[in-house]
C-alpha cells in the first residue's frame, strides 16, 4: 500500500489463451490467485534478473517487457521501473486491473507512452460507442510514427458485465489494435476511485445502463492529466497537437 | 479405516457449522464499539431522472456514532507517514490537506482533539476508513441515517427538526470547530449528522451535474435552479437540495474547512 513505491505489474502465470482463469466470473481480482502468482512469477523473475544482470546490467530492463509479448502491449515502457511516479500522477494507484486477456496489471503499467484514455462500457448504446469513435478519430488523427508511441486505454464502469471476455469481444467488434489499445475491468471501489481521479462521474440506472460522464483524458508518460475534452463530437485538433508536442 | 474416519470428522464439522451459522448471524447484526447499527430501509432519491429507481433499498449496516476527530486522525497519521501534512501525494490531496494544523503531528490551537477533523480529502478518508477496518458510508446509508430526526426514523415528518437544519445550513460554520457530541442523537443514536460538518460519502461522484451523457442538463437545472426544486420529490427538504449540489461539486482531492467524514461497516 505504498503509493510511492515502483511500479509493480503483475501477470497471472496463465501466459496464454484470453479466457484463462478469468472466466464468466464477475471482474474482480482474485487476490489469493494473483499473490501466488507473484510468488511464482517472483521466483522465476529473479532468475531471469540474475542472469540479465550479468549480461546487460539490469537497470533499464522493465520486468515484464518479455511477459506481454504478443499481448496487448499498454507495457512497454522506456523509463527505468524503479523511478518513482511523480506527484499527480495517475499511477501511483495501488489499484490492480485486469485487461481483456486476462491479465492483471496496475495502471503504472502504463507509464512511458502518452495515454488517452476514457472511461465506458460495453454494452452502452448512447455515448460510448461515440467516446471510442471519438478516441478512434485522434488515433488515425495522428501521423504515422506517432501511433506507435500514443496509448489508447478503456476502463470499463459496468464492473459487474464487463468481464475480460466482454471487453475482448468488444475489442474484436470495435477493431482495436492491440498495440494500442488497452482494455481494463476493475473492482466497483478501484472504478469508483479511477472516476474520481479523471473526474468522471457515473451512476448505474436502473435499466442496468450507467448515466456517466463523456470525458475524454490525456495523460502524459508519467502519468498526469495534461488535457481533456468534454462531451461528445468535440474537436480533438488541441489533443492532437499536444500529442504531436510530445507534451512534456 | 483412516480415511473412512476421515470421512466422518469432515461430515461432523461440516454439520457443527450449518447449526452453528444461523447463530453466528444473529451476533453479527450486534454493531462494533463507537458504532450504531442502522436498520436497513427504503431511501428515495431527492432528484431522478426517468431512468432512476424511484426507491432503492438500503441494507442495514453500522455506522460512526460521531465524526472522525482530529484526535482520531492523527493516530491515522501517525501510523502512516505518507498521510502526514507534509508527505502526502499531490495527487490525493490539494494543497489545503489538514491545513489547520500547527504540524504534521500536531493539531495544535485550531483543531482540538475532540474537534471533527475536517480539511481532508476524500482519499485520505477513504484511506482512514481502510486502516480502521472499515469503510465510507455510500450517498444512500448516509441519507437515510440523516433523514432521522431526534425522535423518529424519518424526520421529514418532523417539521421542528425541518426548521433546525434550515437554520443550520443558512450559518457559517465557525472557524474554530465545536467538540462532536454535543447536538443530540438521532432517533438511531447517531450524532452530528446535521448541523457541525458536511461529511465525505464513497460515491460522491455518483451525483451527477455537469457533462453527463444524456440530457442531465434537466437534473443540473433542478439542482441549482430555485424553481427547479418544485419537481423534486420534497420541496421542504431544503437540507438535502445543499447537500446535493455541495456534493456534486467536490473533487476527491479537494480539502475544505468544513468537509470532515465518519465510517461504516457492513454488518
Amino acid at each position: 500500500m505504498n503509493h510511492s513505491s515502483p511500479w509493480v505489474g503483475l501477470d497471472t502465470q496463465a501466459p496464454a489463451s484470453p479466457d484463462t482463469g478469468v472466466g464468466g466470473f464477475p471482474c474482480v481480482v482474485d487476490v489469493e490467485r494473483t499473490s501466488r502468482a507473484v510468488l511464482t512469477r517472483a521466483r522465476n523473475a529473479v532468475a531471469i534478473l540474475v542472469a540479465i544482470g550479468f549480461l546487460a546490467g539490469s537497470c533499464s530492463t522493465p520486468p515484464r517487457e518479455s511477459a506481454s509479448a504478443g499481448k496487448p502491449s499498454c507495457c512497454l515502457t522506456n523509463l527505468a521501473p524503479s523511478a518513482p511516479f511523480t506527484d499527480k500522477s495517475l499511477y501511483q494507484l495501488d489499484s490492480i486491473w485486469t485487461n481483456d486477456v486476462g491479465q492483471s496489471i496496475t495502471l503504472g503499467a502504463m507509464r512511458g507512452r502518452l495515454q488517452v484514455v476514457a472511461m465506458f462500457f460495453t454494452r452502452c448504446t448512447v455515448a460510448c460507442p461515440i467516446i471510442v469513435h471519438d478516441l478512434k478519430r485522434i488515433e488515425a488523427a495522428l501521423p504515422k510514427d506517432l501511433q506507435s508511441k500514443v496509448g489508447f486505454g478503456l476502463v470499463t464502469l459496468d464492473t459487474e458485465h464487463d468481464t475480460p471476455e466482454a471487453l475482448h469481444r468488444y475489442r474484436e467488434a470495435a477493431q482495436l489494435a492491440a498495440a494500442q489499445w488497452t482494455l481494463l475491468c476493475g473492482t466497483p471501489d478501484d472504478t469508483l476511485e479511477l472516476g474520481a481521479l479523471l473526474g468522471v462521474k457515473f451512476k448505474r440506472e436502473v435499466s442496468g445502463q450507467f448515466a456517466h460522464s463523456n470525458l475524454i483524458t490525456l495523460l502524459d508518460e508519467n502519468g498526469e492529466i495534461v488535457y481533456q475534452i468534454a462531451g461528445l463530437n468535440q474537436d480533438i485538433q488541441e489533443l492532437v497537437t499536444l500529442i504531436r508536442r510530445g507534451v512534456r | 479405516m483412516v480415511r473412512r474416519k476421515t470421512f466422518h470428522w469432515a461430515w461432523l464439522f461440516f454439520c457443527a457449522i450449518a447449526l452453528l451459522n444461523p447463530l453466528q448471524a444473529e451476533l453479527e447484526v450486534i454493531a462494533p464499539p463507537g458504532m450504531v447499527r442502522v436498520p436497513g430501509g427504503v431511501y428515495r432519491p431527492l432528484f431522478r431522472s426517468n431512468s432512476d429507481a424511484r426507491e432503492i433499498p438500503v441494507a442495514a449496516f453500522a455506522l460512526d456514532i460521531h465524526p472522525v476527530t482530529n484526535a482520531g486522525f492523527l493516530d491515522f497519521v501517525r501510523a502512516n507517514p505518507r498521510w502526514r501534512r507534509s508527505q502526502v501525494k499531490r495527487l490525493f490531496a490539494d494543497e489545503n490537506y489538514l491545513k489547520h494544523w500547527a504540524a504534521d503531528l500536531e493539531p495544535g490551537e485550531a483543531a482540538s482533539m475532540n474537534a471533527p477533523v475536517t480539511w481532508v480529502s476524500w482519499f485520505a478518508a477513504k484511506a482512514f476508513a481502510a486502516w480502521a477496518g472499515k469503510r465510507l458510508p455510500t450517498t444512500v446509508e448516509w441519507e437515510l441515517a440523516a433523514a432521522a430526526s431526534p425522535s423518529q426514523p424519518e424526520g421529514e415528518n418532523d417539521p421542528e427538526f425541518k426548521k433546525l437544519l434550515a437554520v443550520w445550513h443558512s450559518s457559517p460554520s465557525p472557524e474554530r470547530l465545536p467538540p462532536i457530541g454535543t447536538g443530540r442523537a438521532n432517533y438511531f443514536g447517531i450524532h452530528d449528522l446535521h448541523g457541525l460538518i458536511w461529511e465525505w460519502v464513497a460515491d460522491f461522484n455518483t451525483a451527477m451535474v455537469t457533462g453527463d451523457a444524456r440530457g442531465d442538463s434537466g437534473l443540473e437545472r433542478q439542482l441549482f435552479c430555485g424553481s427547479g426544486s418544485l419537481g423534486a420529490k420534497d420541496v421542504g427538504n431544503y437540507a438535502a437540495f445543499m447537500r446535493f449540489g455541495f456534493r456534486s461539486s467536490l473533487k476527491a482531492d479537494y480539502s475544505v474547512h468544513n468537509l470532515g467524514f465518519r465510517c461504516a461497516k457492513n454488518l
